[in-house]
Parts: structure tokens; C-alpha cells; sequence
């Protein structure tokens, strides 16, 4: 097929851009949390990360190049593959932070909640496109919430309550989208909070007491009240102008645990100050802004749902994990896309950012 | 009915997109003003907490979990160890400092002033100056702790061992995780410096045994002092462990095995629970308690003598002449011999241009299976295993287990080694001899084979016939008692031998300790009776008759009691200790002896002898000495 001009005249050069911007602020930030580390593992983290952020990349760029219409006719296998993958995960998962997370293939370690993200957003595209006549039918949408409990429930058993929290409210997000009436989701919304008892069953120890900790965070000053208390303290300490490059006392110095992963927000706002979180967030903003807008604009009903989909797992992921290291919304642990630590995440975000791409340029052709 | 169905679906999403352009942008101005209320406004506050007011997490360790011998005896325990610790960054006066450190702890002030400089690097984290200091020292720097600023003192458990080096090899050891263990993935939530199980069973039960380490949040003043303790997270103890051994057992195998190398292990055959297990020479676990230096390690692990290497395990020795039951069952079941079948045990038997000799110069005559057993004569299974062929035998060999690993769970198990012609014609590209099949049929030449696979073997003839995994922990405990884990007998397989089959070897074995001729006979024990098998495992120099003074063979003996309900099974290896019959029965029969005591006669009251000490006086006693004072 030749290439249509009108491809690369659509090719959006700011998200590009953006997503960059914001990976590259990732590498560095974790750099500064890990260079005084005491494991020597742990001092090469940044290096790791951008080997993954050159990962990602290739992956952009062939998410770039497939049409996203031949993505929505695997959405399927893909999301059965990511379901595969999750159930292996209490057989062959590695442990780590107490939880099964991780597959391992050959020398590398896979969190296939990571891709159950991805996986369901195109799946409950291609599931919605092929139902567009009877979109707001109960039994589409019933259909829908089973489609997104299932890898939601899987993921919270291992446990990681912060990305099945993310996995149903993106669920939850494309339903409403569609035209899930209020009328319908109020009652049922309010029929699975009564089953919030038996979930809280389910969670792990540690889960409920972060919740309670968010509700009281005198309740544990040494495991989530600490971490919350200790990131208050290092984004407050930034001040307007931050308190400069490798001059972040607080992060920097092991207060704050895992400051490379969930709390890397911490650690710019110590370094760089209101100034440099505003221009996080301003970048996020931007981001999540042209991905609405891509939706908006897309041609078909798939690509919208696609472009919303993404949009909506990153937005949510960034906005609550900020949230968090602020001290306004519980710990749940949501990595901070694009910024934290993490393999699994870093490529999957920039694939999904790939594709965001891709059904912009394509936009003009149906 | 929404607009999705017709050509042009945007003014639907474009009208709810719209809508949640106006939520993030909601959301984002809240963050916005929490930055701004964090960062502008309440900063100053945040700069002088991170300034003065140092909330410090301080660990506070988990004890690990205790060891208990099958009767609740303890194996493992902990105890209290005085460390010295340095914050470098509360350190104000680092010469007065060093210099009174130095005179306390009677460490080289040199010594000191390294270590506080290297700590620079990370001036908040305390830096361990001295692990196990006396009570004395500890109280003593107690009381100048004000003119100390950055010295802290720390209780934390480490283990301890009131048995000794008791079966050391199967309880393992511990000690911090070392460097090249935290570069490993596995051990991502580890910190430099904790403790692990580094061998044996606190190894491969770390997980349960370790604990969860507690924490305190203190708060410090400019000093580095503590102002305040602001919360405290009690550590959770390990889980204690309920092991398989007999403390008993273990004590008369150490103490009858003591000074001579190799293996002992006692295991009940019908279950294969380990009740004793000796691994000589031992090491001392404790030195591992405290930080080990480099050259007490280096001396342990290049010992000549390998304390370290776990024998009943991990040593692999030619099985000599208790391989011959082996041939015995694979003869029987193929039907080559039966137990009655004469044939005669010369002194030696000739093939082609070799010559293969009896351990004993005279021939004995006619025998059947039973004799050739209990006297262990070497022609005679030569002449069973040319008929039976190698073939059968090999098959039988890994049938009872031999030549691969039986699964206890932790140290590296080796395998073995079951010779046949294709292993050996690709090992040494060499075709398989008649003669190999000769030294095989004496478990000479190429057969290799570990104590506890010997042992397992054995128990499965014992018991007719089930090859059962051999297991050390029966449970795992909480501190207020509950089970958290139990486990039980495993079958690896049922060895596909006839119970005749296995009837005829048991009595063999009965025969080598109860025969006038037979060759276990120091096994024997008056109140109980055993069954046994000898071997003595030629050692590869003098059987190349290079040096004829070199070291002595290798002595096998296994046995198992009461005879036709056993109970208990015990191997012995002593290595370089000469014939099996000598250097090992006796050892065998002083564990058979403590897991069987000779049982007391209950007399009657009435027909007790009254002892002297126990009439009452009629009259008070004389003092034996004149009673002064008052």
C-alpha cells in the first residue's frame, strides 16, 4: 500500500512530543531518587528505565504503522491472551512486594496487568463497535461489565488493587460513554457498593489498612501514613522554585520509600517546586486534552472508543496517583505512567500512545 | 437512541467528551490549589520539618521462628546480640568521638574513623560499628550516651545453638544476605545486611521461619538524639517449625559416630521421616551468627576435609556390596535365579584375561541366595549379574531410586550415577565390557550412589515395597501454637518388585546380622532383632594398586529394626574407615540401640526390694557436726 500523504500530515507531533517530555522528566527524576541508594541494584534503575523508554519507542512506532482497525480485529485474542496470562500468574508469577505481579519470559519479567489494561480497552472498543445498533441494550452493557470484571478480579487477587481499580473505572468510563444511562448506573452503581463488604473480604491486610489509613493517616505512621506523611513533607519542602537538581533532601535520602516507582511525583516536586509540578501536570493535561480531542475526531466508532479508552486508563492513572502523593486520595499504588519505574508500564503506555497516533492519521481515510 | 448507528456519530461524543474535558480540567485545578497550598503556602512549615523535625524509621528485627525436634525438644533458638551503631550525620565531634568509641569497644581508633568516613556516604543511615558487644560495654556506653552524640545502641535477636553443631548440615545456618545475593531479582526485598537462611532447613523455610520485622517512627532532635518515639509496630516472630528428628537418635549417632568422617542417617521406613542425620566432618552454625570475615570463611570452604558439603546428600560414593540386593531383586524378577539355585562362590572367577576376585582368598563352596547375602560373596554375584546382564540390574537400580534425586527439598541433592552400556559409550565413547558388568554387580567401578538414596532404597525393602520421599518437617507452627503447615508422607512410586521378591531380600539381610558366617554380626543387639547389609566401597588408588598404603576403603552398613516390623533404618558411611562390617555396623547398632532402649521389667510393689534410703528412722538422726550460733 502506498503511503497516504495525508497520514503524515495528520501525524500528531505533539502528543509525540509530550509523551517524550514526560519520560525523559521520569528517567531523570529516578536518577536523582536512586543515586544515593544503598543497593547497588537500585543505582542503575534509570538506566534500565531508558532502555525500556527505547523499548517503548519501537513499539510506538509499530503501533504507529499497523491500522488500528487491524489492531480492533485481534482485540479479542489479545484480551484472551492478557486473561491467559493473568491465570499464569499464580503459577509461574514471581513474587515481589508481597504480591505476584510478574511473569518471567527468558530475562525478562512481564506484569500482565499492565497489558490486561491495553488489552481491555481494545477489546470493549471492538465488543461495542460490533454492537453499535443496540449500544445502550442491558445486555450489551452486561456483557460489557463482565468483559471488565474479569481481568479486574483477577488482578485484584494478586493482589493490586490500584490497577484493577483502574481497570474498572476504565471499563466503567467506556460504558458511560456509549450512553450507559445514569438511570441504569445508578443502581446498579450503587448494587456493587453493597457488595463492597464481600470485596473487602477479598483485599489483603495491607489493601484495608491503606484504606483506612486514607480515612485516618494517624492510623499507620509507619507503613502508609508514613509514606503519605513523608511525601507531604518532601513536596511541601520544594517550595515555588523547588530546591534544585540532586538537592532533594527528603526523596533523596531514603525517607521516602519506594520513591522510584509510586512517589516519583515526590521527588520532582521536592526538586523543582510548584513551577516544575504545575509543568508535569500541565504536560498530562496536554496529553490527556489531545487524546479527547482524537477521540472526538475519529472517523469511526471503534477508533473513537479506542482514542477514548487510552486517553481515559492514563488520564485516570496520572490524576490519582498525583492525587495521591498529595495526600488527597488513598495509596493505592498506581504507578505514575510515563514517569515511574517499570518496564511493563512504560512500554504499554507508549504502545497505546502509538495507537493513539495511529487512529489520528487515519482519521481522513474512512 | 444514541446517534453510534448513523454515519456521523461526533455530536454524541463530542457532547460527553466535552463534558469530561471539564471534569480532568475540575480535577486539575484541585491539584493545581493542593501544590499551591503544599508547596507556597504551607511550604516554609514543610522545609523546617525536613530541616528539624527527622522522623526516622528505625527496624525493629523479627526473632525467627524456633526449631523443635519431633518431641518438642529445641534445636534452634534465639538470643540477644549488643550491637553498636553511628549515625555519621549526628556525629558533631568526630575525633572526641572516635577516640572514646575506640576505648570502649577496645577497637583500633583507625578502625573507627574508616568506618565513620565511609559512612559519609549516606549520613543518615546507621552504620553497624560493632555487632555483639558485652552487657558490660553496652551499659557503659548507656551512661556516656549524651557525650555521644550519633552512637546508638541496638538489641536484636540472632541464633542461637544449645545443641552445638548438632546435625548442623540439615538445620543450615544463617546469616545476612550477601552481595551477590542482592544483586539477584529474587531478592529484591531484601536490605543489605538482613538476616537469611543460608543451608538446609532455614533455607528452604526462610519464608515461614523469618518473620515479620516491626518498625518504630522515632522523631530526632538536631543531635540525632531521640525526642520522642511516636509509634511502634511490633515485629511478628518467625513461624517455628516442628522437625522430623529424634533428638535421642541424633545424639547417640553424633556421639557413636564421633571422629570419623562420612554420613549417618536413621529414617523411619514407613514414612520416610528423617530422625537423625550426621554429617561429619560439622561445622559450628554460630560462627555464622555474627558477621563472618573473609578468611574464617575462606577457611571453612577450602577445609581438604569439606565441612561444609552435606555427605548423607551430597556425597556420592560407590554403594559396594549393599548394591548386591539390587542384583539379587533384578536376578529374582527376571527369573534367572530363584533363592534356592546353587552356585558356587569360589575365591575368584576369571573372564577372558582378568581375574576377579572374592574379598575372602578361600572359596566357600556351594551356597544359596540367602548365604551369598548374609556372607556377601563377591563371585557369586558375579556369576548372577553376567546372566541377568546389565540391562536388568540398571533398571532395578533406578527402580529403588538410585541415579536420581529423591526430592528433600533443599542443598544441592546429587544424583548418582546408574551405569549402562549407552551411558558409558557416550560419556567415554568406550563400549560397555563384560568385566563392568562384573565390578557393577559388587556396586564397584562406575555405580555411585549418596547415603540417603542407600537409605531410601533399603526403607522401601523394609516396608514391601513403597519408595517414600524423604521428609524433615512434620509442621509448621504459629507462636500461639496453631499449625500453619503440615506435612506428611509422600510415595515417590511403588518399586515394581514382588513382595516374594522383597520377602527373600529381607531375609537375606536378617541373615547377614543373625548368621554364624554372616558379616553384620556387630550389629546385633540382644532385646531386638536386626536386619543389616555391609559394604565396603573400594577406594579408586588402592584398587589400581598404586600405592597400596593409600587411603582405606569406604565402610557401608545399613540395617533397620525390629527385623519384621521395622520401625527405624539407619545408614552409616565412614569414610577411609575400612570394612563396612567394622568401621560402620557398630555405629548403626548404638542408634538402633537408643531408638530401642532395653525395656525395663515392671516388678509388682510388692515384690520391690525396700531401699535403705527410703525406711523412715525410728529416731532422729545425730548431727554430723556440732551446730554453733544462735
Amino acid at each position: 500500500m502506498p503511503l497516504d500523504r495525508r497520514l503524515i500530515q495528520n501525524f500528531e507531533w505533539r502528543i509525540v512530543l509530550t509523551a517524550f517530555l514526560l519520560a525523559g522528566l521520569g528517567i531523570l527524576s529516578i536518577y536523582t531518587a536512586t543515586a544515593t541508594a544503598t543497593l547497588p541494584l537500585k543505582q542503575h534503575l534509570y538506566l534500565r528505565q531508558a532502555t525500556w523508554f527505547a523499548v517503548g519507542a519501537v513499539f510506538l512506532l509499530v503501533a504507529v504503522t499497523i491500522n488500528y482497525r487491524t489492531a480492533g480485529r485481534f482485540a479479542y485474542l489479545f484480551y484472551g491472551l492478557a486473561i491467559l496470562s493473568l491465570l499464569l500468574v499464580p503459577f509461574f508469577g514471581r513474587v515481589g512486594l508481597g504480591a505476584q505481579r510478574w511473569i518471567k519470559l527468558g530475562f525478562v519479567a512481564f506484569q500482565p496487568s499492565e497489558v490486561a489494561k491495553l488489552a481491555l480497552v481494545l477489546c470493549l472498543a471492538r465488543y461495542f463497535e460490533d454492537r453499535k445498533e443496540r449500544l445502550t441494550a442491558l445486555r450489551t452493557m452486561g456483557g460489557a461489565a463482565l468483559l471488565t470484571l474479569l481481568p479486574a478480579l483477577l488482578v485484584v487477587r494478586q493482589p493490586d488493587l490500584g490497577t484493577a481499580l483502574i481497570l474498572l473505572s476504565a471499563g466503567i468510563a467506556l460504558m458511560l460513554l456509549v450512553g450507559l444511562r445514569l438511570r441504569v448506573a445508578v443502581p446498579v452503581g450503587v448494587g456493587l457498593l453493597a457488595l463492597a463488604p464481600i470485596v473487602w473480604t477479598f483485599l489483603k491486610a495491607y489493601q484495608k489498612r491503606r484504606l483506612l489509613v486514607f480515612l485516618n493517616p494517624n492510623l499507620d505512621p509507619l507503613g502508609a501514613g508514613y509514606h503519605v506523611a513523608q511525601s507531604k513533607i518532601a513536596v511541601g519542602s520544594g517550595e515555588l522554585w523547588g530546591r534544585g537538581f540532586m538537592a532533594a533532601t527528603q526523596s533523596q535520602l531514603n525517607f521516602l520509600p519506594e520513591n522510584h516507582t509510586d512517589f516519583i511525583f515526590a521527588v520532582l516536586a521536592e526538586q523543582w517546586g510548584f513551577v516544575g509540578s504545575v509543568a508535569a501536570l500541565g504536560l498530562f493535561c496536554l496529553l490527556i486534552t489531545r487524546g479527547l480531542e482524537v477521540s472526538m475526531e475519529a472517523k469511526d466508532l471503534l477508533g473513537s472508543l479506542m482514542a477514548f479508552g487510552i486517553t481515559a486508563t492514563i488520564g485516570l492513572q496520572a490524576l490519582v496517583n498525583v492525587g495521591m502523593v498529595l495526600g488527597i486520595m488513598p495509596v493505592v499504588g498506581i504507578p505514575l505512567p510515563l514517569l515511574s519505574y517499570g518496564g511493563s508500564s512504560m512500554v504499554m503506555t507508549l504502545t497505546a500512545i502509538g495507537l493513539l497516533l495511529n487512529i489520528r492519521m487515519r482519521r481522513f481515510l474512512y | 437512541m444514541t446517534a453510534w448507528h448513523t454515519l456521523n456519530p461526533a455530536p454524541a461524543i463530542q457532547r460527553r467528551v466535552g463534558r469530561l474535558i471539564l471534569v480532568v480540567t475540575a480535577v486539575v485545578v484541585v491539584l493545581v490549589l493542593r501544590l499551591w497550598h503544599l508547596q507556597v503556602l504551607e511550604g516554609d512549615r514543610y522545609v523546617a520539618m525536613a530541616r528539624h523535625n527527622r522522623l526516622r524509621l528505625r527496624l525493629v528485627e523479627a526473632p525467627r521462628g524456633i526449631l523443635y525436634d519431633r518431641y518438642g525438644q529445641i534445636l534452634v533458638d534465639n538470643r540477644p546480640s549488643f550491637d553498636v551503631y553511628l549515625v555519621p550525620e549526628d556525629v558533631t565531634e568526630p575525633e572526641r568521638t572516635t577516640a572514646r568509641l575506640a576505648d570502649l569497644l577496645g577497637m583500633p581508633a583507625e578502625q573507627v574513623a574508616e568506618k565513620l568516613a565511609a559512612g559519609r556516604i549516606r549520613p543518615f543511615t546507621p552504620l553497624l560499628l560493632k555487632a555483639g558487644v558485652p552487657e558490660r560495654t553496652m551499659v557503659a556506653l548507656e551512661e556516656r550516651k549524651l557525650d555521644l552524640p550519633g552512637v546508638g545502641l541496638r538489641v536484636h535477636p540472632i541464633r542461637a545453638y544449645p545443641a552445638g553443631s548438632l546435625a548442623a548440615h540439615l538445620l543450615g545456618y544463617v546469616s545476612e544476605v550477601n552481595q551477590a545475593q542482592l544483586a539477584r531479582e529474587e531478592f529484591r526485598d531484601f536490605a543489605p545486611g538482613e538476616p537469611f537462611g543460608q543451608a538446609g532447613v532455614e533455607r528452604r523455610f526462610d519464608a515461614f521461619i523469618r518473620g515479620i520485622d516491626g518498625g518504630e517512627q522515632i522523631e530526632v532532635d538536631v543531635l540525632g538524639r531521640i525526642t520522642r518515639l511516636v509509634d511502634r509496630t511490633e515485629p511478628q516472630a518467625g513461624f517455628n517449625l516442628v522437625l522430623t528428628i529424634d533428638r535421642r537418635l541424633q545424639d547417640a549417632a553424633e556421639k557413636a559416630f564421633a571422629g570419623k568422617n562420612g554420613a549417618v542417617v536413621a529414617m523411619d521406613p514407613r514414612s520416610g521421616e528423617i530422625l537423625a542425620w550426621v554429617s561429619n566432618p560439622a561445622y559450628d552454625p554460630s560462627v555464622f551468627t555474627q558477621r563472618i570475615s573473609v578468611e574464617e570463611w575462606e577457611t571453612l570452604a577450602n577445609d581438604p576435609r569439606h565441612p561444609l558439603q552435606n555427605r548423607p546428600l551430597q556425597g556420592q560414593y560407590p554403594p559396594g556390596s549393599i548394591f548386591k540386593l539390587v542384583v539379587a531383586a533384578a536376578a529374582l524378577e527376571s527369573g534367572i535365579i530363584t533363592p534356592s539355585t546353587p552356585i558356587d562362590c569360589p575365591a575368584s572367577i576369571t573372564l577372558g584375561n582378568f581375574t576377579f576376585e572374592d574379598w575372602k582368598r578361600e572359596g566357600r563352596g556351594v551356597m544359596d541366595l540367602r548365604r551369598a547375602i548374609a556372607e556377601s560373596c563377591n563371585t557369586y554375584f558375579y556369576q548372577v549379574a553376567l546372566k541377568t546382564g546389565i540391562e536388568p540390574i540398571a533398571e532395578m537400580a533406578r527402580e529403588f531410586g538410585l541415579g536420581g534425586e529423591l526430592g528433600l527439598g533443599f542443598g544441592d541433592e546429587s544424583r548418582g550415577l546408574v551405569p549402562t552400556p549407552a551411558w558409558k559409550q557416550q560419556v567415554t565413547g568406550e563400549p560397555w565390557y563384560p568385566g563392568n558388568t562384573l565390578n557393577t554387580a559388587i556396586g564397584q567401578g562406575m555405580v555411585l550412589a549418596t547415603p540417603l538414596q542407600v537409605l531410601t532404597m533399603v526403607s522401601a525393602i523394609a516396608n514391601g515395597g513403597a519408595l517414600y520421599k524423604p521428609w524433615v518437617v512434620k509442621r509448621v507452627e504459629s507462636w500461639q501454637g496453631e499449625v500453619v503447615e503440615e506435612y506428611g508422607p509422600e510415595v515417590l512410586r511403588r518399586v515394581r518388585v514382588s513382595p516374594e521378591t522383597l520377602r527373600i531380600l529381607r531375609e537375606g539381610m536378617w541373615a547377614v546380622v543373625n548368621d554364624e558366617q554372616g558379616t553384620g554380626q556387630r550389629a546385633r543387639i540382644p532385646w531386638i532383632e536386626v536386619a543389616g547389609k555391609t559394604g565396603t566401597a573400594q577406594v579408586v588408588r588402592k584398587q589400581l594398586g598404586q600405592d597400596r598404603r593409600g587411603p582405606k576403603d569406604h565402610g557401608w552398613f545399613v540395617a533397620y529394626a525390629p527385623a519384621h516390623s521395622p520401625e527405624v533404618a539407619v545408614i552409616v558411611l565412614a569414610e577411609h574407615a575400612g570394612f563396612g562390617s567394622a568401621a560402620a555396623a557398630p555405629v548403626a547398632r548404638a542408634v538402633l540401640e537408643a531408638a530401642f532402649p532395653l525395656p525395663t521389667v515392671e516388678v509388682p510393689r510388692e515384690r520391690r526390694p525396700v531401699a535403705p534410703a527410703v525406711r523412715q528412722p525410728t529416731a532422729p538422726l545425730p548431727s554430723p557436726e556440732p551446730v554453733f550460733g544462735d
